[in-house]
């Protein structure tokens, strides 16, 4: 995402703090000197930090199995690193990625993902193993790892992962060679340096990962227990087909700019004859060609694998087959290609969740509980389907290419929806709407005087018919809302619909900022946002004018909001002596600026939060360690006093309000960065 | 002056008339016009069928004695001479104007309710910045002319006649009055407007309005002849908390008749709310407008208004704005460490009900 791409400073900051939140103080060191310095050699990253060769190497490799950082590859003389800034902020999402899926596809798939986030990039052999563990391990530790409490599966996959990166490095090729003396040992680094802050990361992965609930052993355990190989293939099949893994290539581990330079380049040779283009033909002819081949690469990221079906009914047939990889045997040459396969969450399609999530929450308070689940519903539909929210690599249309055609597979009609929701008993189709709508649709009795319907209807009793008539009403006010939700696209027996997912982008984004200048300047800030916003270039005069109200009024607002960075003025001097008093004084509003300093005071923001949770822990760090201590742990009533109890669920709650307020914060960042590309300024 | 001089010789045919109590034709004349309703037109003929003078020639002089004296202005109406009467205290402030301000006075008053921007008024007089400084500063002060902001070109001031209204292109509509927006008259007027389209675009849904749990349970409770209705209450399996019937909630209403700017207008003016004002399509077009910007109204389409609902009655802003760094008065200063920072931060330390690190 080259929107991220443009880091700045709080940007780093903010993913430095996230990286050693959750992966320990080497890591963050590496990746604090990419932050600072850019793209960097090994040799660079040595002279401009205090580690030595090995430290750096162990923390090149955490990062890249996380996908923290791009590498050059090995051809070049020099392997440079350079951070990934999507999936660096992609941290803070874990807890509300494993949320999302488990909304859709249940906790099983949830679990899956969450073990990929802990992860980082997965051989699925390694995965398979690490919830149906070969034979060698005693029986019931193997048990215990496969299926039950987050704490010890986290353990074993960590070791399996990173075993696996070991074995796979011919596969995914992730590794640069010049790290390969760093890789035997990256198991103690992930599993925790040996080191007593060791035994801790994994909680601390907790932290930020599960949503601010710290345990939910009784839930995570019996649903998310994964009965047969194949139920676990068939989830990852399913979660890359709907987009939400994606296939590990080695292109993956380039950068965006030598992404950019090698593509570039296969398309001069190839398109071009092996000419630097000069002319604007020619040129053009070369944009287009390494836009197709961006999108090529990428549309091969998300291809789904065939997975051989081998009828693997129990654990043993399995194991036969792909040979126990723990056992001290390089990758077997029987285990099968997908096995070797190296998977990894895809970042994009979180978004587009997001994206969901927001847009439901939207209509909810805008247009009511069931008017949104008719919403979520038609989203839903369609987000499968949805790769990304917006392509950075889109052909540079001629024309805005929502006019002509519309993919089939984008429409939604009210029957879809309603056969969808009959389903649910619960839900009352006609809340919401007007009463004549309940009588126009069931042709029942008539509506009083006071609004009350006569002839009183059990809504769960409605036929299928009146049912999609109620949802094709909530479909009607979801398109007549200013928000244009959605949009009537054609008749096809039914109204079909589509939504204009750029166009809703937008409002949302000058939604966030109202809301921002609301909280801060009440309503009067608003308005005169919303008035310049309508009409551009101002001045205080015509200002007054849309307003309607008078000029020292407003003044005070301008001027807050001018300091704020929401508004911009700009003085015109109408004769050469520049007097103040004789000048045109126009201000106007540029909604990418305002969404830049939004977005960038955000991650201010975020910083502060993970500041603080910093200090609250620090003040009751020897607490901790004390109720971590093994004999504490279970026995904390009889080792901890009353006050110390009371203190530490203090600190809990204050965490988890803190982390609360990060992931709404999180979810403004989404709306400002992630469903809509930069936005031409006014 | 020299014109003022001019028009003295009136005492002198005082004598040919006789008798002390007899007035001069001059005044008689004035006094029968003035007798007729105010700013009315008189054409010669009105004139001398007033019978003051016996012969057209005197009339002709009397006439000229009167727009001497500036009790009468001389204009014209399709091509035909007519007079206009003047107060006795405008025609004697007017005498004492001098010739410049008596200049741009004739400029002023010929551009009538539109006024004149000073620039365009010194163009067609030809005298200097200075003097048409001194003598518009004078004329005002005298209270003949008065000067208006124009709401078209907000510069430029524009020159009317005292006793006129300005012309609503300099003026603005009913929403102004002096140049100024009339703050309580657009509330009032908002308020009324708001209610009349929530009324046309909204209906208020009572808690109850379909209650077919209490239905089902009366007619079973008939049936069964009025048997225990504790017995029958759980087979009714009700999956929602029964609205209260004196809640209710406010939902758009099934394909309104979408008011717009003209509808309301309409409206507005066959109710006689502002008296005296009309309200013109534009007018209301502007109010309208200035409503969706205070989030009142929302645009359903080009032309059409209808209220703003919330479903939610809770406001909360965003992550940002509702933690504490996004109303924070010193957030351009505070930093990582020191003295202003997360860790000494006064506003988490209320917003957590925890205790800050003392600087
Ligand atoms: S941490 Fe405290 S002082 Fe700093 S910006 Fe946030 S609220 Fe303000």
């Amino acid at each position: 995402m080259s929107y991220t791409q443009r880091e700045t400073p709080i940007l780093a900051e903010l993913c430095t703090f996230l990286v050693g939140d959750v992966y320990g103080e080497l890591a963050a060191r590496v990746y604090s000197v990419l932050a600072r310095h850019g793209r960097q050699s090994l040799a660079a990253i040595a002279r401009a930090s205090y580690l030595n060769g090995r430290q750096i190497k162990y923390g090149l490799v955490i990062l890249l199995q996380q996908h923290l950082i791009f590498h050059s590859g090995n051809d070049g003389p020099l392997t440079y690193y350079e951070i990934d800034w999507e999936n660096s902020y992609g941290i803070v999402r874990f807890g509300k990625v494993t949320k999302l899926v488990e909304d859709r596809y249940g906790p099983k798939a949830a679990n899956v993902m969450s073990n990929l986030l802990a992860l980082g990039h997965t051989r699925i052999a390694d995965l398979k193993e690490a919830y149906f563990p070969p034979e060698t391990d005693s029986g019931d530790e193997s048990d215990d790892g496969a299926t039950n409490g987050a704490g010890s599966k986290r353990k074993r996959t960590n070791g399996a992962g990173v075993n696996g990166s070991a074995k796979t490095n011919g596969v995914a090729n992730g590794i640069p060679s010049e790290l390969d003396a760093a890789k035997p040992h990256t198991s103690d680094l992930v599993n925790g340096d040996g080191q007593p802050n060791g035994v801790h990361k994994p909680s601390k992965v907790d932290r930020l990962t599960h949503n601010a609930a710290p345990e939910e052993p009784g839930r995570d355990q019996g649903d998310s227990d994964m009965t047969s190989v194949d139920e676990l293939y068939n989830l990852i099949q399913r979660l890359i087909e709907h987009g939400w893994i994606r296939t590990v290539t080695e292109t993956q581990y380039l950068s965006p700019g030598d992404i950019h330079d090698m593509l570039y380049q296969e398309s001069i040779e190839q398109d071009n004859h092996g000419i630097t283009p000069t002319g604007a033909k020619d040129k053009e002819t070369v944009n287009r060609g390494t836009l197709r081949r961006k999108r090529a690469m990428r549309d091969e990221w998300s291809s789904v694998p065939t997975f051989v079906r081998r009828g693997r009914a129990n654990g043993s047939n399995k194991r036969i087959k792909t040979n126990g990889a723990a056992g001290g045997s390089a990758a077997s040459s029987a285990s099968s290609s997908d096995d070797d396969l190296v998977i990894r969450v895809n970042p994009e399609k979180i978004a587009v969740a997001m994206r969901t999530e927001q847009l439901v929450h939207l209509v909810q308070q805008r247009l009511g509980s069931v008017t949104a689940r008719v919403y979520q519903t038609m989203l839903r539909m369609l987000e499968s389907q949805t790769p990304r929210c917006w392509d950075e690599w889109s052909e540079p249309s001629d024309e805005p290419s929502a006019e002509n055609g519309v993919d089939l597979r984008f429409l939604v009609t009210a029957r879809d929806v309603a056969t969808k929701l009959s389903r649910d008993r619960d839900l009352d189709m006609l809340e919401g709407l007007d009463p004549n709508v309940a009588v126009q649709i069931t042709r029942k009795g008539h509506v009083s005087r006071t609004n009350v319907w006569t002839q009183p209807t059990d809504p769960s009793k409605l036929s299928l018919e009146e049912k999609t008539k109620a949802v094709d009403k909530h479909i009607q006010m979801l398109a007549e809302d200013p928000f244009h939700f959605v949009t009537w696209h054609s008749r096809a027996g039914f109204s079909q619909w589509h939504i204009e997912f750029g166009e809703i982008a937008k409002q949302m984004i000058q939604n966030e900022v109202e809301n921002t200048v609301a909280a801060k300047k009440g309503s009067l800030g608003v308005k005169l946002i919303r008035a310049l916003k309508k009409k551009g270039k101002l001045d205080e005069r015509a200002t007054c004018n849309v307003m309607m109200m008078s000029a020292p009024d407003i003044r005070g607002v301008v001027n807050d909001l001018t300091l704020q960075g929401f508004v911009q003025t700009q003085e015109i001097p109408k004769h050469d002596r520049r007097e103040a008093k004789t000048s045109l004084h126009f201000v106007w509003y540029d909604r990418q600026r305002a969404r830049e300093k939004l977005l960038h005071d955000t991650y201010k923001g975020m910083v502060r939060i993970l500041q603080r949770i910093a200090y609250e822990r620090e003040k009751v760090q020897f607490l901790l360690t004390k109720a971590e201590r093994s004999d504490v742990v279970g026995n904390e009533e009889k080792w901890l006093s009353k006050g110390e109890l009371d203190a530490l669920r203090k600190w809990k709650e204050v965490q988890e309000k803190l982390l609360l307020q990060l992931f709404r914060e999180d979810d403004l960042v989404a709306t400002l960065r992630d469903f809509h590309g930069p936005l031409v300024s006014a | 002056m020299a014109s003022a001089v001019a028009s003295f010789p009136a005492p002198k045919d005082e004598p040919a008339v006789d008798a002390d109590e007899v007035v001069s034709p001059a005044e008689a004349l004035y006094d029968k016009c003035a007798q007729r309703p105010a700013g009315q037109i008189f054409f010669q003929r009105d004139l001398s069928n007033m019978q003051v003078a016996e012969t057209i020639t005197q009339l002709t002089s009397i006439l000229q004695e009167l727009c001497d004296r500036h009790l009468l202005k001389l204009m014209t109406l399709e091509g035909e001479p007519c007079w206009k009467l003047r107060s006795r205290s405008d025609a004697d402030k007017l005498r004492r104007l001098t010739p410049d301000e008596r200049l741009l006075y004739h400029h002023i008053d010929q551009v009538q309710a539109e006024g004149i921007w000073s620039k365009a008024l010194r163009g067609r007089t030809n005298v200097t910045q200075q003097t048409l400084t001194k003598c518009l500063k004078s004329l005002e002060s005298k209270d003949l002319v008065q000067s208006v902001m124009s709401v078209k070109f907000p510069n430029r001031k524009m020159y009317l006649l005292k006793h006129l209204k300005p012309s609503e292109d300099i003026a603005g509509g009913p929403w102004q009055s002096e140049g100024d927006f009339d703050v309580a008259l657009i509330d009032t007027i908002s308020g009324i407007v708001a209610q009349h389209i929530e009324n046309e675009t909204c209906i208020k849904v009572p808690g109850n309005w379909n209650d077919y749990e209490q239905a089902i349970a009366q007619k079973k409770a008939a049936v069964q002849g009025m048997r225990d209705m504790e017995d029958l209450a759980p087979a009714v399996k009700p999956y929602r908390p029964r609205r209260d019937p004196n809640t209710s909630r406010l939902v758009h209403r099934n394909a309104p008749q979408y008011p717009t700017a003209a509808s309301v207008a309409d409206w507005l003016n066959s109710k006689e709310i502002l008296r005296g004002k009309f309200v013109r399509e534009e007018d209301m077009e502007q109010l309208l407008e200035m409503m969706v910007l205070d989030n009142r109204l929302e645009k359903i389409s080009g032309t059409n208004y209808r209220t703003v609902l919330t479903a939610t009655d809770t406001k909360v802003y965003n992550g940002f704005a509702d933690a504490p760094c996004g109303n924070c008065p010193v957030f351009d200063l505070c930093g990582d460490e020191g003295e202003i920072s997360a860790r000494t931060c006064v506003y988490f330390g209320q917003w957590l009900e925890t205790e800050s690190e003392e600087i």
